[in-house]
């Protein structure tokens, strides 16, 4: 089945005047899905969701919402209403309860008082927060106000979440509660996920990643496709003698590493390490098969030269 | 609409819940109170007790020359504290939240000046009763209700002049560290440009002219026109009519500008042209602002 696009975008150029943060990028998103937005700091990451979110002027290009134009008539104020956002930092207000903080942000979009009801009784349920809503947002944990921020942005139940390094600076606890929810609403909602974050593992859970690099697009695809292409599954061996597992890894050929006699071995996937393993058996005295992670994929693509 | 009404209602419990800011935005208030009470009351009874014995209308006079002063500070100086919240918001990037819903900027600011002017009408309502019943108190007489509605009629307007005169400054400044210091400034020099730290007379030439140009001190000079009507005709009973025009002079009862005894529709109208040159002069910053 088809999956519905959520955000087209075509040629998206921002320019400033000394440089050109965004060359024209294109990419699409689709409905229901989750897409990370991944690349170093100064990429233009921001730039372009801040363009997304109606923050910022594009130069040129076109970018389509939730079916509406992002810059045409009127259609800004859909987009407005058709996204929440999670910022990296908490933007609620200290002073006032988690309760008020939502209800306050609510009330911007417009919804009747049974709709603003409804929609509390929503986000309250997927986010626990019956136990935080009374007090005050600046007495809560990290936690708790990275829960009260997601309710914030979902408060008029938007079909597209921006989510800015949600989990920056969060305890490993925390993290785990925040994808579970995020997940759990995907899964009861149907709700588009536009994720930018620096925790790789957070990346490999998308169902597509576009990584930019220098206001380019430097690589696009499934978190399995970027693996296959800029990743590679490493064989650490043990041998019981050292030097004779040299010398059978120097006759076959075979490139390899050594530190304190743990040998690693480059494969091309874990199928490739069995039949090595297989080969070497018995000489080894321990192996461990390392899998390829979205770290490797962000690492090599950095490295690479934009053409 | 509702957005912004919204808008208004949270600005005003950010302002309330936050002590710190009310005490602040009040504290420069509190020192000339504090001041009043040790020393300025007692000197300006004093030299008047040169003129005239110090009756209970005497004390009456002066204490109401006082509250008017107070009152047009206070306009100034609550509404802006009220901004205080708005500087904050741009610092910690709260209006770049604000601006993923569909509200506009101008909506945002809008209802920090709407705040302001809530905030600081009912701070000066406050104020005004609480300055009527000291001055009933200390041997004066309530006023009267035609009097009393001219009152909030200028105070209104004192808290409009005074909002934008605010916003103006506050669209000046990004940074709580600068407002800081704006609030510092203001609440230094309002109490000289008010006239209740020294009266108008004892500044020199050009202080004067200064203070005159400053369209918060006809304010003042409007409150104690309304407050001290009775109080003056009282002390000044039999006097000379040179000796009420140049205590009226002394004490920025009357404004005499470049030789021209100014008018109460005078000041009117410098307050409301003030008002509109200020709303413009925002405007266009604002626009250039978030060009």
């Amino acid at each position: 089945m088809k999956l519905k696009t959520i955000i087209q975008v075509e040629n998206l150029r921002k320019a400033y005047a000394q440089e050109e943060a965004v060359k024209g990028i294109s990419f699409s998103v689709e409905q229901g899905t989750l897409f990370a937005f991944l690349g170093a700091n100064g990429a233009g990451k921001s730039t372009t969701i801040e363009i997304l979110c109606t923050l910022l002027k594009k130069t040129s290009g076109t970018v389509n919402i939730n079916g509406y134009t992002l810059d045409s008539s009127n259609d800004n104020a859909a987009i407005r209403k058709s996204i929440g956002v999670v910022f990296q930092q908490s933007l609620l207000d200290e002073r006032l309860t988690v309760y008020e903080n939502i209800i306050h942000r609510g009330k911007m979009y417009g919804l009747s008082k049974q709709e603003l009801a409804e929609n509390y009784q929503f986000v309250s349920t997927h986010l626990n927060l019956n136990e935080i809503e009374k007090q005050k947002y600046g007495t809560l944990s990290g936690g708790q106000k990275r829960r009260a921020d997601i309710a914030k942005a979902l408060i008029h139940r938007p079909p597209l979440l921006f989510l800015d390094e949600p989990t920056t600076g969060l305890d490993p606890q925390t993290r785990q509660f925040v994808w579970q929810t995020i997940k759990r609403l995907q899964e009861d909602t149907n709700m588009t996920v536009f994720l930018t974050t620096h925790y790789m593992e957070e990346a490999a859970m998308a169902h597509k990643i576009v990584v930019l690099k220098q206001g380019e697009i430097v690589a696009e695809g499934t978190p399995d496709a970027l693996k296959t292409k800029y990743a590679y599954d490493q064989l650490a061996l043990v041998f019981h003698n050292s030097l004779k597992g040299t010398n059978w890894l120097i006759e076959n050929n075979i490139s390899h590493t050594e530190k304190q006699g743990i040998f690693t071995i480059r494969v091309q996937s874990t199928i490739h390490a069995l039949a090595l393993l297989k080969q070497a058996e018995p000489l080894i005295a321990s192996f461990e098969v390392i899998k390829g992670t979205m770290d490797d994929v962000f690492i090599h693509i950095m490295k690479q030269e934009v053409s | 609409m509702e957005a912004f009404l919204n808008l208004i209602e949270r600005n005003n419990k950010m302002f309330r819940r936050d002590k710190t800011a009310v005490f602040f935005s009040l504290l420069s208030v509190i020192i000339v109170i504090g001041l009043y009470a040790l020393f300025l009351q007692k000197m300006q009874i004093d030299s008047l007790k040169q003129a005239s014995e110090a009756t209970p209308e005497l004390i009456t006079m002066v204490n109401e020359w006082f509250v008017a002063g107070l009152l047009s500070m206070i306009a100034v100086s609550t509404t802006l504290g009220t901004f205080g919240i708005a500087i904050k918001d741009i610092e910690s990037k709260t209006v770049v939240d604000f601006l993923t819903a569909p509200v506009s900027r101008a909506t945002i600011q809008m209802s920090y000046v709407l705040n302001a002017i809530i905030i600081g009408f009912i701070f000066s309502f406050i104020a005004l009763i609480v300055c009527e019943i000291f001055i009933v108190a200390t041997g004066g007489t309530w006023l009267s209700f035609s009097s009393f509605l001219k009152v909030i009629g200028i105070l209104a307007l004192s808290v409009l002049l005074a909002s934008i005169m605010n916003v103006f400054f506050t669209l000046l400044v990004n940074t709580q560290n600068s407002f800081a210091a704006l609030s510092t400034i203001v609440g230094t020099l309002l109490g000289f440009l008010c006239g209740v730290y020294v009266p108008i007379g004892a500044l020199p030439g050009f202080a004067q002219n200064i203070v005159m140009y400053f369209p918060v001190s006809h304010t003042t000079l409007l409150l104690r026109n309304a407050f001290m009507e009775n109080s003056l005709t009282q002390v000044f009973a039999g006097a000379p009519t040179e000796a009420i025009e140049q205590y009226k002079l002394i004490y920025g009862i009357t404004y005499k500008l470049h030789g021209t005894m100014l008018s109460h529709a005078t000041s009117y109208i410098i307050i409301l042209s003030s008002i509109i040159i200020l709303t413009i002069l925002s405007i266009s910053l604002f626009k250039r602002k978030h060009r």
